[in-house]
């Protein structure tokens, strides 16, 4: 009966032998997690309960955002930060055209019109391009740190500032990511973070949280989420209902005390990858910037024969995965904004040779070796 | 501090009945290292689907969200009216607000249901559709309202979050309208251990749209179609709300027997719940009405049995629904209602003696009520 699709997607991804899902070798820790959730639903705790108190004190601290605000997804913490702006019908959202389709459905929910920018070689929006698209209807600017790389910060704030736009950041991939010393969502007037399972930090389900240093997005986010209610009895706002479980707040925290370990072993397998790539012809890695700390969510690079290569890979027990192959402005659920294909050139080129390969925190040296002598026989072969 | 005698939920005590299935399920999904829209969802959609007696059911983030997709699903937006009762928690207006439309609110009558006298005279050129509340788990009359929707091109969208087991006409609701939704909050008759939801439906269209809304468009990992949202059920309460669908059946029978019990030792002293004739209603609160309404809690609070109000300021009166246009005497007897009501403790759990201490406080504060 179901058409649900991604079961099927699981099944798969599980023949490779270096995968992209860690998620079963994460839950070998489970034990502590697990006595900690028999904790919370003995007493009864579901929603917003103490775990969540304590995951967004935590959290907000280590972002070093004044508050942080638990929701259900990363989705809905796009779609509920551009709520609290008050967005109406008809009022324009910038964003980058590569990026995951959540970016998009937060905005066109929260009833804006997307207007899609091109990126630049980092995969990150351009803000040359950007700069061009504010109009008098522009809203708000939503740049995505893409695969966990900041965006170009200081000439976006600029334009932010020079315009009255405030800026949202998209860090569902760029939780502890820096740019110039400072932590990717403490630039915006939000900054939205997903816990999804693949995330540098996860849950055992969907979730989010929005990081503020605006008293007043933190009051009026905290309404919007649980109904707009002001205590059990009083509703100052029709709201809606985004809560991030107490269950998965205990997932949060627990795997918070890991965040560095995690992040730093991406990090460090990203590295060992760009030194044993770099030379390889037909690859072609985005420049590394000493005054940014990428967390590698996801480790791509644009690959010549790209399509040839991961099926390569793959027959090879590779999980190399296309993050991902058609830009949001050529989706379908985009015709009716009416671009077309030659739009924006550096997105398009992007999909079209970008290549992801795993770089989790339980990615071995030798499946780190084995990926990179699989991509240099794929090229010495004469790309097959 | 006051001994709680009687609490009003003890969702710690279902858990305990549950911990093992539960335990078990959360580590083999662990294992399976599939958190998202796996085998866990689908069975529990199939299960749930057989269970209501629809051809589809589809797990959801929450109830609220399954309303709202529903609506979208109808391409309800601005411009566009639905009508529902104000008696209702909050979740029932802001999903018609969220979708652009209006909500438009319905007078109810003794049940607490929509009142099809008062539906007839609300419906308009811009009306969508109509989405009545079976309150408490007490079946609306759905076939008064069916009548009044033939050849109108009005859906019925029934709002069934405290429902799920009650039957209308010996079918079960949720299983009438175009679409709908149950809540599998903690504190439903059917919760799970966080934010759940599901929406049942006959239509093919609509369980295709659905799918789609509720994983951003998707139709597979690299094609959106439809800008869509992300509402899924987790694996993990879905295999919670599977192990606690095999003993829905045993735990209405129960509280069904504590709400006779109720009925039978309380009537004439306040207003027992009312139900119309073919409806087996599930009791997901027990309500009653007494004008002595605030006086009787305080007093059950002082001698340890719990209680509340559901919901003490109606939906056309809160501070959100100021544009909207409503006032004080819109709704005279939703309002009457939310004045006198008081909620007593219901729940599988909830033993014979606790039962008894309820209905003997009660029974105690009328003879010393003037």
């Amino acid at each position: 009966m179901s058409k649900n699709f991604l079961p099927s997607q699981y099944e798969n991804d599980k023949k490779f032998s270096v995968q992209h899902n860690y998620l079963a070798e994460q839950f070998s820790d489970k034990d502590l997690i697990l006595e900690k959730i028999r904790e919370v639903v003995t007493q009864g705790d579901f929603t917003l309960g103490r775990e969540v108190d304590k995951l967004e004190e935590a959290f907000a601290q280590l972002v070093g955002a004044k508050h942080a605000i638990g929701v259900g997804s990363g989705t809905d913490a796009i779609f509920l930060s551009l709520r609290a702006l008050d967005l109406q019908p008809g009022d324009e959202v910038i964003t980058t055209s590569f990026t995951f389709y959540a970016t998009i459905g937060a905005i066109v929910t929260a009833g804006g019109k997307p207007v899609f920018c091109d990126i630049e070689d980092d995969f990150n929006i351009s803000i040359a391009g950007l700069k061009k698209l504010i109009t008098e209807k522009t809203k708000a600017i939503v740049p995505v740190h893409w695969s966990g790389r900041p965006c170009e910060m200081d000439e976006m704030i600029e334009i932010s500032e020079e315009f009255g736009i405030p800026i949202i950041e998209d860090a569902c991939h760029s939780i502890l990511a820096e740019y110039h010393g400072k932590k990717t969502g403490t630039f915006g007037i939000t900054g939205c973070f997903s816990f999804h399972p693949l995330k540098n930090l996860n849950v055992w389900g969907d979730g989010g949280i929005i990081t503020t240093n605006s008293d007043e997005m933190n009051t009026k986010i905290r309404l919007l989420r649980n109904h707009g209610l002001t205590d059990r009895d009083h509703c100052e706002i029709f709201g809606y209902n985004s809560r991030l479980d107490t269950i998965q707040a205990v997932v949060a925290n627990h795997l918070l005390g890991k965040i560095d370990a995690i992040t730093n072993a991406r990090i460090e397998h990203a590295n060992y990858l760009d030194k044993g790539l770099n030379d390889v012809p037909g690859i072609s890695i985005p420049e590394r910037v000493n005054s940014l700390k990428e967390v590698f969510h996801i480790y791509s690079f644009m690959a010549e024969n790209r399509d040839a290569l991961a099926q390569f890979l793959r027959d090879n027990g590779i999980d190399a995965k296309i993050h991902y192959p058609i830009p949001m402005h050529l989706q379908p659920a985009a015709l009716y904004l009416n671009y077309k294909k030659g739009d924006f050139p550096n997105a398009e080129n992007a999909a079209n040779r970008t290549l992801s390969l795993p770089v989790h925190e339980f990615v071995k040296p030798k499946d780190l070796d084995f990926m990179i002598s699989k991509v240099k026989e794929f090229y010495d072969h004469g790309q097959h | 501090m006051v001994n709680i005698r009687v609490p009003f939920v003890n969702l710690a005590a279902a858990y305990k009945n549950d911990a093992l299935a539960i335990s078990k399920a959360i580590d083999e999904i662990g294992n399976s290292g599939q958190y998202i829209l796996g085998p866990n969802v689908k069975n529990f959609e199939e299960e749930f689907a057989a269970y209501i007696g629809t051809k589809y059911a589809i797990g959801v983030a929450n109830g609220s969200d399954a309303l709202f997709l529903i609506m979208k699903a109808l391409g309800i937006g601005p411009g566009d009216e639905v009508i529902t009762q104000p008696n209702s928690f909050l979740a029932s207006a802001w999903t018609i607000v969220a979708t652009g439309a209006t909500p438009v609110f319905c007078e109810v009558d003794e049940t607490l249901g929509l009142d099809p006298e008062h539906l007839s005279k609300l419906i308009t050129p811009r009306t969508k559709a109509v989405m009545p509340v079976h309150l408490t788990g007490n079946p609306a009359r759905v076939d008064a309202i069916q009548a009044l929707l033939v050849g109108t091109g009005i859906e019925l969208i029934e709002d069934a979050a405290q429902a799920v087991g009650a039957r209308f006409n010996g079918q079960r609701v949720g299983s009438f309208g175009i679409a709908s939704m149950f809540s599998l909050h903690p504190l439903k008759n059917l919760g799970v251990i966080g934010d759940g939801g599901v929406i049942t439906t006959n239509s093919d269209d609509m369980y295709a749209t659905i799918i789609k809304l509720r994983n951003h468009g998707l139709i597979d990992r690299d094609h959106c179609e439809i800008w869509g949202y992300n509402s899924r059920l987790d694996e993990l309460q879905a295999a919670v709300a599977s192990i606690r669908l095999n003993k829905l059946d045993e735990n209405t029978t129960r509280v069904r027997k504590i709400a006779n019990k109720y009925s039978t030792e309380l009537a004439g002293i306040v207003n027992l719940p009312k139900s119309y004739d073919r409806s087996e209603p599930v009791f997901h609160n027990y309500i009653v009405h007494t004008e002595n309404r605030d006086a009787l809690q305080s007093f059950l609070h002082g001698v340890g049995v719990e209680t509340k109000t559901h919901y003490p300021i109606p939906i056309h009166l809160q501070e959100c629904a100021e544009s909207l246009g409503y006032k004080v005497g819109s709704f005279p007897i939703c309002e009457y209602q939310s004045t006198n009501s008081i909620s007593l403790p219901i729940y599988p759990e909830l033993s014979d003696e606790q039962v008894e201490i309820v209905i003997s406080e009660m029974k105690n504060f009328f003879k010393k009520a003037p």
